[in-house]
């Protein structure tokens, strides 16, 4: 299947953003919780380019309903979302490692999950289990940094979603009202927008820490 | 008159601040369970919003989440 072998792929990469970027990028592990919308692109942004490893989670197999913003295929429908992502990632990214975790994130799961992760990305539908995931991140995992996000329903209004530093270990992306509790649906450009915020600023993150 | 620094922004109250982190939030009718609060600088845990006392002059940042993913 790969027409690049890995040194190939590699020098694609260095060529495109440099050696010592390429370096930092491929030395990352990033936790992805909740495969949806969000966590569906921004784990294509960062196989893309370069990322080391992702680790991914999620309990949920593909459904139809999700075909309108996430990246899933039709032939993947009923397939867990672990193992469709894992195939779509590979075909980007045939090197990228990946380790899949299909499985409900608690508060109690979640430092073991991810304990190799220097980032995490908040990438729930819920508004409950995004509270859930970031207070556990910021009260039980030490120097672990979180990019969650809050608001991102309907279409238009591209310019009010926004990445704001909460603190040294949250960031938040989104506009902070645009909730499915308001009515607003879920649309692939929007949510986009948001899972691209996320994935930009896990590479500022990761080139300047 | 008491006062509490809510997100940047002075709230003031008539008379006392609300006793406690999830009286708080009952007054300005937010949801706890999709809330992440600080106080002076530190996470509460949501489990201990209805322990934790407030008094005047602390800083409270309270970060809401509205679903969608």
């Amino acid at each position: 299947m790969a027409k690049l072998n890995k040194e190939q792929f590699e020098a694609m990469l260095i060529e495109r953003h440099g050696k010592s970027v390429h370096e930092k990028l491929k030395s990352a592990i990033i936790g992805i919780a909740g495969l949806g919308g969000l966590g569906s692109n921004v784990a294509f942004s960062l196989a893309r380019i370069g990322i080391g490893k992702l680790v991914i989670a999620d309990f949920d197999s593909v459904e139809p309903s999700n075909l309108n913003r996430q990246q899933y295929f039709i032939e993947q429908l009923g397939t867990k979302k672990t193992a469709a992502l894992t195939e779509n990632l590979l075909k980007i990214n045939p090197y990228l490692k990946i380790e899949g975790h299909s499985l409900k994130l608690t508060a109690g799961n979640i430092p073991e999950i991810f304990a190799d992760c220097s980032i995490i990305t908040e990438c729930f539908d819920k508004a409950d289990q995004k509270q859930m995931l970031v207070e556990t991140v910021l009260n039980k995992m030490n120097d672990v940094i979180t990019v969650a996000v809050s608001g991102l329903g309907g279409y238009g209004r591209s310019n009010e979603i926004q990445t704001r530093k909460i603190s040294d270990r949250l960031i938040l992306v989104g506009d902070g009202k645009s909730g499915l509790e308001s009515g607003f649906s879920l649309m692939a450009p929007r949510v986009a927008i948001a899972a691209g915020h996320q994935a930009n600023a896990i590479v500022e993150l990761i080139l300047e820490s | 008159m008491a006062v509490l620094k809510i997100n940047g922004e002075d709230k003031i109250f008539e008379n006392a601040v609300p006793s406690t982190l999830k009286a708080l939030l009952e007054l300005l009718k937010v949801d706890e369970a999709t809330v992440v609060a600080e106080v002076n600088g530190q996470i509460i845990p949501r489990n201990s919003f209805y322990n934790t006392i407030l008094k005047d002059g602390h800083k409270i940042e309270l970060i809401r989440f509205v679903g969608g993913g």
